[in-house]
């Protein structure tokens, strides 16, 4: 998985003043949508929060990574959201999260969903990456962080 | 008065060294169990010490107080709710499953050893029960976390098939001391009488002693010695009446271990170490009367005798008997193999001798033998074995920075007490501002031995201690905050449960829509998982029970009760 493709410099940010679940996932629907117009902020944010009834993204440690199939996009999109203060987000570890990464994938994109998935969820179990992530102070910085980041290793 | 002195300090001294072997035995793997076996046997006839001790009376009579001791422990600890999971399967073990063991046993040591049908039975039934302290022991130990239907299933049956055992024992040596005119009804009769009457008297026993436990009012010390008089004068009363006094240990024990109780923690801490010097003495004293240099003669036959019991007679009995609960065949073969023999089939080895007939120590020896050789065999090899049949489940890594203490009214209430390291993911928070679980409420704070005065408004440093009062069933979201997710098991447990974790109550054809698998075979889309899971698993799903729907795997994550709240998914 090539992060680059998935992210663009105006869908990687620095957000205050969100206090739940729903308004970030409002807000990052809004930023995908700018970019891949077809739908709506709203129907993106439905479609995330949809996904969350089924059991919370959250990965622990105060990361989480909603993410939906959508119909009527062409391809697959991800937005990194780093907040200032931690939201509640039902994860399993209860742990306040404040660094969500979103992603969206058209309907038929069946096995390579799951495939960003898997690397998605492997890329922000890494605590050195997520560290990095939270001590960025701007929209750019953040950028450059997560465009850095290597695997660790091949061996882990 | 010289030959006291020296007595009480050979005593403390076997004590204490078969205490600090205990630490040898963790370093090498080797089974506890058999270090003291192997203690016992050195200081014996044909050992260093060459000490004579061949008081069968006696050994009997230690034996069995140990015996009980180590059950009511076992009891004590054994959560009723396992029971939802393993109650069936373990009686078919204990009962039918003994039996077959018996007959399929006696069976190889009739083409063995130069003996009738009648003596063959009675090594087969001898040796036909697994052993209640071998198996806790050795579960329990080494960090061994089992997927709770093998561990229930296990220690469940070690824990009430010894009254079959003692039984079809009893029988066979009556039999070979005079021909009852009929066998059929006797036996019949005696198996009512001591499982009947060791039920009724285990419970009935536990619920009187926990309630005299609740009512009296005692010096703290004296709970557990309670506790344990109580539990003697069952097993006593109960076997003296004709019953299974075993049973009623066991069953007294699980009593008291599921109710309310006062005192619980100090009870149980006690009859921990109580336990402890119960295996140590007993094991140390059968080591002690058996006669090494006897072994070698029947060493072959006593071998395959082994061979048999534990490569033929155990697999078929355990097939046999779990074949109604379709438990996987991963969990059967680990059943199977984790036939454990331990002090049991010793002390029934004694009964003979007691008895006085002739040529017995042949089956006290064989006895012997084939629980040196389970021990060693199975006893080595029990935690390999879980790991390559992949029945461990993620231990829980924050019981050790965390105490449990008693809370002086009865109560569902617990106060735990952890202690903040460096990387406790609390250090540094305010209290005030912790995610505390709905029932957990912050009752002190200890800095440097001082308790602070208005805990809620301190913000939480490395070394103090912080005192909770709180619901069992929270425990594990207050180890979140206050543990630190060692990296290595919060990886294991991702790797393990998959990174995102669903509700139970997720139905098919949600997750279906979610990530385009299909809804499985024989599963309607409006199901949820929790009700898949639990008709894929016959009922009996647990913590760790794993299927795959296409390119994701579900892992049962958390059950209440008998539901499945929370299931991990990862994708492959």
């Amino acid at each position: 998985m090539d992060i680059e493709q998935l992210i663009s410099p105006e869908r990687v940010r620095c957000l205050s003043g969100l206090e739940d679940k729903e308004q970030v996932l409002q807000h990052v629907g809004e930023l995908i949508s700018i970019a891949d117009p077809q739908l709506t902020g709203t129907e993106i944010c439905d479609r995330l929060m949809a996904r969350e009834r089924l059991g919370s993204t959250g990965l622990g440690h105060g990361v989480a990574l909603p993410h939906a199939r959508l119909e009527g996009i062409e391809r697959a999109a991800g937005a990194l959201v780093r907040l200032d203060h931690g939201i509640d987000f039902q994860a399993f570890d209860k742990t306040p999260v404040d660094l969500l990464f979103v992603l969206v994938v058209p309907e038929h994109f069946t096995d390579e969903h799951l495939q960003i998935l898997a690397a998605l969820a492997e890329m922000f179990s890494d605590p050195e990456l997520c560290e990095r992530l939270r001590r960025t102070e701007s929209d750019r910085e953040l950028h450059a962080a997560l465009s850095e980041w290597r695997p660790a290793s091949d061996a882990t | 008065m010289e030959l006291t002195n020296q007595l009480i300090l050979f005593g403390a001294g076997l004590l204490l060294i078969s205490i600090i072997a205990s630490v040898v035995s963790d370093r090498l793997g080797a089974p506890l169990l058999l270090i003291f076996l192997s203690i016992g046997m050195l200081l014996g006839e044909d050992g260093l010490f060459g000490i004579a001790f061949d008081d069968v009376q006696a050994a009997h009579l230690i034996g069995s107080v140990a015996l009980a001791v180590i059950l009511f422990d076992g009891g004590l600890r054994t959560q009723l709710s396992t029971f939802r999971v393993a109650l069936k399967p373990a009686l078919a073990l204990a009962t039918v499953g003994v039996a077959v063991t018996a007959g399929l046993t006696a069976a190889a040591a009739y083409w063995l050893f130069d003996l009738n049908w009648t003596q063959a039975l009675l090594i087969g039934a001898i040796v036909s029960s697994t052993d209640a302290a071998a198996v806790f022991s050795l579960l329990h130990s080494r960090g061994l976390e089992l997927k709770q239907r093998v561990a229930a299933t296990l220690e469940i049956e070690s824990g009430s098939n010894d009254p079959m055992a003692i039984l079809l024992t009893i029988l066979l040596v009556e039999l070979l001391i005079q021909q009852p005119d009929s066998l059929a009804l006797a036996a019949t009769v005696e198996f009512v009488q001591q499982m009947g009457l060791g039920a009724v008297f285990g419970i009935a026993g536990g619920i009187l002693l926990a309630a005299t436990i609740n009512r009296i009012n005692l010096t703290p010390g004296l709970y557990p010695l309670l506790a344990l008089g109580g539990a003697l004068a069952i097993f006593g009363g109960t076997a003296v009446l004709g019953g299974s006094g075993f049973l009623a240990a066991y069953l007294a024990g699980l009593v008291l271990g599921n109710r309310k109780l006062q005192a619980s923690q100090n009870i149980r801490r006690f009859h921990d170490g109580f336990a402890w010097l119960a295996q140590i003495t007993m094991f140390v004293v059968l080591g002690l009367l058996v006669t090494p240099s006897e072994l070698l003669p029947i060493a072959i036959p006593a071998l395959l005798t082994a061979a048999a019991l534990t490569l033929v007679a155990r697999p078929l009995a355990v097939l046999l008997c779990l074949a109604p609960f379709r438990f996987p065949w991963r969990e059967q073969a680990f059943i199977s193999w984790v036939g454990l023999r331990g002090a049991v089939p010793i002390i029934l080895g004694l009964f003979p001798l007691l008895a006085g007939i002739e040529g017995a120590e042949l089956f006290f020896n064989v006895a012997f033998f084939v629980v040196l050789i389970s021990l060693i065999i199975q006893g080595w090899t029990i935690a390999p074995a879980a790991r390559w049949l992949g029945l461990e489940v993620p231990p829980d890594s924050a019981a050790a920075q965390r105490q449990e203490i008693d809370v002086p009214q009865q109560t569902d209430y617990e106060i735990v007490v952890y202690r903040l390291t460096e990387n406790s993911p609390a250090r540094l928070k305010p209290i005030g501002t912790l995610a505390l679980p709905d029932s957990a409420q912050v009752a002190a704070l200890f800095r440097g031995g001082v308790a602070l005065s208005e805990p809620q408004r301190q913000i939480l440093q490395a070394q103090d201690h912080i005192y909770l009062v709180v619901l069992p069933e929270d425990i594990p979201g207050l180890d979140r905050l206050f543990v630190a997710p060692l990296g290595p098991s919060y990886l294991e447990e991702q790797r393990f449960f998959g990174e995102f974790t669903l509700s139970g109550q997720t139905r098919l054809i949600d997750l279906a829509t979610a990530y385009g698998v299909s809804v499985p075979q024989g599963a309607q889309p409006e199901e949820t998982l929790n009700d898949y899971l639990l008709w894929v698993f016959n009922g009996r799903a647990v913590v760790g029970d794993r299927v795959r729907i296409d390119n994701l795997q579900f892992t049962i994550r958390e059950m209440r009760d008998s539901e499945i709240t929370s299931v991990g998914m990862r994708i492959r």
